[in-house]
């Protein structure tokens, strides 16, 4: 699983790939939480994951929850087929906010 | 002890007035709570009341364990009679200690109870004595006696008997304490004991073999360890030794020579075909070592897979049962020799006789009287009828998984068992020319039923992705399509979770996970298996989705994408079985 940061059009992307399952997550939920520390807008690029288990669930609800305490953007792109079927069995696909693209994510929030 | 206590005797012994009794006892009760050598504590503690009282010796006397006597279990003074014994209701102290309430006797020459045995003994001259109880609620430990006190007329004031009655109170607590914590230590150790062996007891139970082996078996312990054992041992010719062994007695001593017959049966039935001469030896090695007065019933043999029969001899065991091909007629094999361990050539010059059964298709269980002793959901005893009932509800099942619906119906949640429950069930094919599959995991060509594969993995995470990959390839196999895989996949992975957040939780070295994926029909059966504790089913629920919180989220994704996610008793009797279903 590897977490990288880029920024782009003003917002802080954290592309990540490969499995978030109960070995990786962990280290998702810390990247996560850095970020939101020290930047306003994060948007989450998840093209490239395999497979998100509910721990994965957890770290990104976790996340969701600090972005809405301190008021700043968090978004969802980019979710994969296999993604969106554990988000929306537990009910999360109308929680977070989930657009085809940064762009659109970005678009959304204005 | 403590530089306060010190300060306060030292202050009275210098001729300082005795003002600080609530400072001395506040000072003494902490020293006392907080000691961990109780003699220490006792004369010590014993020594500073006879300073500060201003007294020439003090002792402290405790009833003994058969209630007759008190003991003298520390003393101060000039004169040691640590050890003596007096009768519970001699002497002043044995009035103290019958009367529960303390007494100064000012001056003994006028009490008529006081016995001058003990100055006799030793040389001292008792004038005065204060005595004390260490009153526990209702009973009492013993008493403390203060004896001669130094200043003036050498006689006691009521003053410093309250004082006594004080300080006597808090070594009462102190003295209770420390034999709580002892005894808190000692159960633990028990305890601990039970669990190293219930572990090697588990050991010595066999590996289950695949849902085609024709002999399976079920042990669940009643307590920790136990006094029931089955074993299942296949030769290389296709045929397998089975036997079911029911030790009289509980606890370890059932559990040791439960491991020691378990052991001889499969030692000696390596050199012998014939169970009669098979159970000589074992009575015969019993009996030369001998068992304490207990005994084993067993109920053991050979298998032939190719022919459908079994050789058998019964010990003083639990008659087992066939159950024909159709289901539907019972026969009983009664013992027809005793128990074994009890006297060598117990069974007569011919020795233990062997019976042969020809199984023709049917079914053979062999069982303790733990099945038949077991409580139902009615309340009352399942009953040898109660056992037969059962047998005959669950005969179409594959054996593996009647002995679970078996035993899972006696085994009613949140109540332990009356005793230990084994039992042992021979399928015989029906077909006596057929292969004997002598491995316990046979390889199957059938597409349509059968086992598809196995996985052992330590529960780490990091193991999770390899369960994954077996788990698209099982589906695969089945032939199932992207959507129902992915499904699939997120359901074992969660379940294999759960046994490393749980079942294992807190354990240095976890164990392992046996996944198995099995087709059955038109559906997909996957069975998760640990080795930790049983998990109490009653904690494990779906988390209320609409509070969105992390975690927890795993049980209700497995429940939204299987047929079927339940727990079913596990065929070795420990650990978890966690089986899901999954409709192609």
């Amino acid at each position: 699983m590897a977490l990288e940061i880029t920024e782009k059009d003003g917002a802080t992307v954290v592309a990540l790939s490969g499995d978030v399952d109960l070995q990786t997550s962990p280290a998702v939920r810390q990247g996560l939480l850095e970020c939101l520390e020290t930047h306003d807008k994060v948007v989450v690029d998840m093209s490239q994951v395999n497979y998100l288990d509910s721990s994965g669930v957890a770290s990104l609800v976790e996340a969701f929850q600090v972005s809405r305490k301190k008021g700043s953007f968090f978004a969802l792109v980019h979710v994969s087929a296999a993604a969106m079927r554990v988000l929306s069995l537990a009910r999360l696909d109308k929680v977070f906010s989930i657009h085809e693209s940064t762009e659109d994510a970005l678009a959304a929030n204005e | 002890m403590s530089d306060a206590v010190d300060e306060i005797i030292q202050d009275v012994a210098g001729g300082g007035e005795v003002r600080n009794h609530l400072g001395l006892i506040a000072a003494m009760t902490r020293e006392f709570t907080a000691t961990r050598d109780a003699d220490v504590m006792a004369k010590t503690g014993l020594e500073r009341i006879m300073k500060y009282v201003g007294a020439e010796a003090a002792s402290l006397f405790l009833i003994d364990d058969n209630g007759k006597e008190l003991v003298c279990s520390a003393c101060a003074g000039p004169v040691d009679i640590t050890g003596l014994r007096i009768p519970s209701d001699a002497g002043i102290v044995g009035r103290v200690y019958n009367d529960r309430s303390g007494q100064m006797v000012r001056d003994v020459s006028k009490d008529a109870d006081f016995g001058a045995m003990v100055d006799e003994q030793t040389g001292f001259t008792t004038k005065s004595i204060l005595c004390a109880p260490l009153s526990l609620g209702d009973d009492c430990l013993g008493c403390i006696e203060i004896i001669n006190k130094k200043s003036g007329d050498g006689l006691f004031g009521s003053d410093d008997l309250t004082l006594l009655e004080t300080l006597a109170g808090a070594a009462t607590l102190a003295i209770h304490n420390f034999r709580l914590t002892q005894q808190l230590v000692t159960q633990e150790r028990e305890r601990h004991e039970l669990e190293l062996a219930a572990q090697i007891q588990r050991q010595l139970l066999p590996p289950a073999g695949g849902p085609e082996f024709p002999i399976h078996g079920i042990n669940m312990a009643a307590r920790s360890v136990s006094g029931d054992f089955y074993d299942i041992l296949p030769l290389s010719d296709g045929r397998i030794w089975f036997n079911v062994g029911d030790v009289s007695g509980k606890g370890m001593n059932a559990a040791l020579l439960m491991a020691k017959t378990s052991s001889l049966f499969r030692c000696l039935a390596k050199a012998t075909e014939n169970p009669g001469r098979l159970f000589d030896a074992i009575n015969s090695e019993l009996c030369e070592t001998g068992t304490h007065g207990m005994f084993v019933t067993m109920a053991g043999g050979l298998f032939d897979p190719s022919t459908g029969k079994i050789l058998m001899a019964n010990a003083g065991h639990e008659p087992p049962l066939l159950l024909d091909g159709y289901g539907e007629q019972f026969t009983f094999f009664e013992a027809e020799a005793p128990p074994l361990g009890i006297m060598a050539g117990i069974a007569g010059p011919e020795g233990y006789p062997s019976q042969e059964i020809d199984l023709a298709g049917g079914s053979f269980y062999i069982f303790t009287d733990g099945l038949t002793e077991a409580t139902t959901f009615g309340g009352g005893m399942l009953g040898i009828d109660g056992a037969r009932a059962l047998i005959r509800e669950h005969a179409g099942e594959s054996p593996d998984l009647q002995l679970n619906s078996i035993t899972g119906a006696v085994r009613l949640p949140g109540q332990s068992l009356r005793d230990d429950l084994t039992m042992v069930v021979i399928q015989d094919s029906g077909s006596s020319d057929k292969k004997p599959s002598g491995a316990p995991v046979p390889e199957s060509d059938d597409a349509v039923s059968g086992q598809i594969l196995r996985i052992r993995v330590p529960a780490k995470a990091d193991r999770l992705k390899v369960v994954r990959a077996g788990t698209e390839q099982a589906a695969a196999f089945c032939g199932a399509d992207e959507l129902w895989t992915v499904d699939l996949v997120m359901a074992v992975d969660e379940a294999c979770q759960n046994v490393i957040r749980h079942a294992y939780n807190g354990w240095d070295e976890p164990g392992d996970i046996v996944v198995d994926f099995i087709r059955e029909g038109s559906s997909l059966i996957v069975h998760l298996m640990d080795f930790a504790e049983p998990v109490d089913q009653s904690k494990i629920k779906s988390r209320d989705l609409d509070e969105v919180r992390p975690g927890g989220l795993g049980v209700h994704l497995i429940k939204s994408v299987t047929d079927e996610a339940i727990f079913v008793e596990p065929p070795t009797g420990v650990g978890n079985l966690f089986k899901l279903t999954k409709r192609l």
